[in-house]
């Protein structure tokens, strides 16, 4: 069996055999088998391997559909889990806030540290909680460092006001923490680990 | 070939895939069944190509599990069945490996093409079917992939590229050597 030399041609067989050509490239192959013995017994073939190749069991549409689960999206998706505990264990604390304390002229840390103790409890959160508050405590929310001009103290308070009390640095920092946690994976229920900090320049 | 398909009852089903995946992320179940009903017969073909009939059913069923439990995911850069396609393949070389671990054969012999799903089919299938299912059954894994891909699916090059991981000219070439293949084969 020899090879048309129109390679273009032969590139549409398979196409022309799934009925998937435009109507003018249709014509143009059909125009070209009119006077082509290989592609016409080109296209023989492929029609002969296609029906060989078809042999697969029939799917169980049914059992397929029901093993599929329901539609999660992944903004819920992220707050499952360890991630619920996290937040229910800073609420839990009762709006223990959290203060950013610098003595004056210190050199700015640049981790958040918490100053009070919680206990931490884990309870299956919701998935309409809402996402900044509960994170606003995870320590080192805010990566970057603070520089001596914002030497002021300032407090970060948790419960439902705590978000309209951020800087829009801080704000922004701690939404690029929650990204980061939306692509961490999901493992077992855990509570966070607490250390108490003392007050800095206590020395 | 457009998103839209013969559906279930023989109706033209227009809805595209999108469409249809939109509407289940709206809570829509039926919207899954027409994707499954959709693509599962061809997704069955690709796995059977192959080599992995024995667990065609259970890898087209992951690969919808996957599929749909990652939507997310799917940008939009290939179809949702070249996508679907992406899965099953991994799902399938997946498998190979964890037989190969367990010391199993999990090459694709000459013979494998020849067994038929369904036993009375064996005890009808002319000598030409079969001389066909051997020149097939030679082909290098790869070629066999493209070539099924193109002739059974009517999948474009572009398509075959993004669902095996090569490039549009690559998956041309494997065709055509495949072709090639097949007819020095039914030459001899």
């Amino acid at each position: 069996m020899t090879d048309c030399s129109n390679g273009e041609l032969r590139d549409l067989l398979p196409d022309f055999l799934h009925g998937q050509l435009a109507p003018l490239a249709r014509e143009r192959v059909e125009a070209h088998l009119r006077g082509c013995d290989e592609c016409r017994a080109e296209l023989a073939l492929l029609g002969s391997l296609r029906r060989t190749l078809s042999h697969a069991p029939a799917m169980d549409v049914a059992a397929i559909t029901a093993a599929i689960p329901a539609y999660r999206p992944a903004a819920r998706r992220a707050w499952t889990g360890w991630r619920a505990a996290a937040a229910i264990t800073l609420l839990a604390a009762g709006g223990t806030s959290v203060a950013v304390m610098q003595r004056n002229g210190e050199r700015a840390r640049d981790t958040l540290a918490p100053v009070a103790q919680v206990v931490p409890v884990t309870v299956d959160l919701p998935p309409t909680a809402a996402l900044p508050t509960a994170v606003a405590t995870v320590p080192s929310v805010i990566p970057a460092p603070m520089t001596a001009h914002q030497a002021a103290p300032r407090e970060l308070a948790l419960g439902s006001s705590a978000v309209v009390e951020l800087s829009d640095r801080e704000l922004s920092a701690l939404l690029a923490d929650l990204e980061s946690i939306e692509a961490l994976p999901s493992p077992e229920v855990e509570p966070l680990p607490v250390t108490p900090v003392a007050p800095r320049g206590s020395n | 070939m457009t998103d839209a398909a013969i559906g279930a009852h023989g109706r033209v089903d227009d809805e595209s895939d999108l469409d249809l995946v939109g509407r289940w992320q709206a809570g829509d179940q039926r919207a899954a069944t027409r994707l499954v009903e959709r693509h599962a017969d061809s997704l069955a073909r690709f796995v059977a190509s192959l080599g992995a009939r024995e667990q065609v059913g259970d890898i087209v069923q992951d690969t919808f599990i996957r599929a749909f439990g990652s939507i997310d995911g799917f940008r939009g850069e290939s179809t949702l069945r070249t996508w679907l396609f992406t899965i099953a393949r991994r799902l399938v070389l997946d498998h190979r490996r964890a037989m190969r671990r367990r010391g199993a054969q999990v090459e694709v012999k000459d013979g494998d093409l020849r067994t038929q799903f369904d036993p009375l089919d064996a005890l009808v299938a002319d000598e030409s079917q079969q001389r066909l299912r051997d020149a097939v059954a030679r082909l290098t894994p790869t070629q066999r992939e493209v070539f099924g891909l193109r002739v059974s699916e009517g999948m474009s090059y572009k398509e075959i590229a993004d669902a095996v991981g090569t490039t549009d000219g690559a998956a041309r070439v494997h065709y055509h050597h495949a072709m090639r293949a097949i007819k020095e084969f039914l030459d001899d």
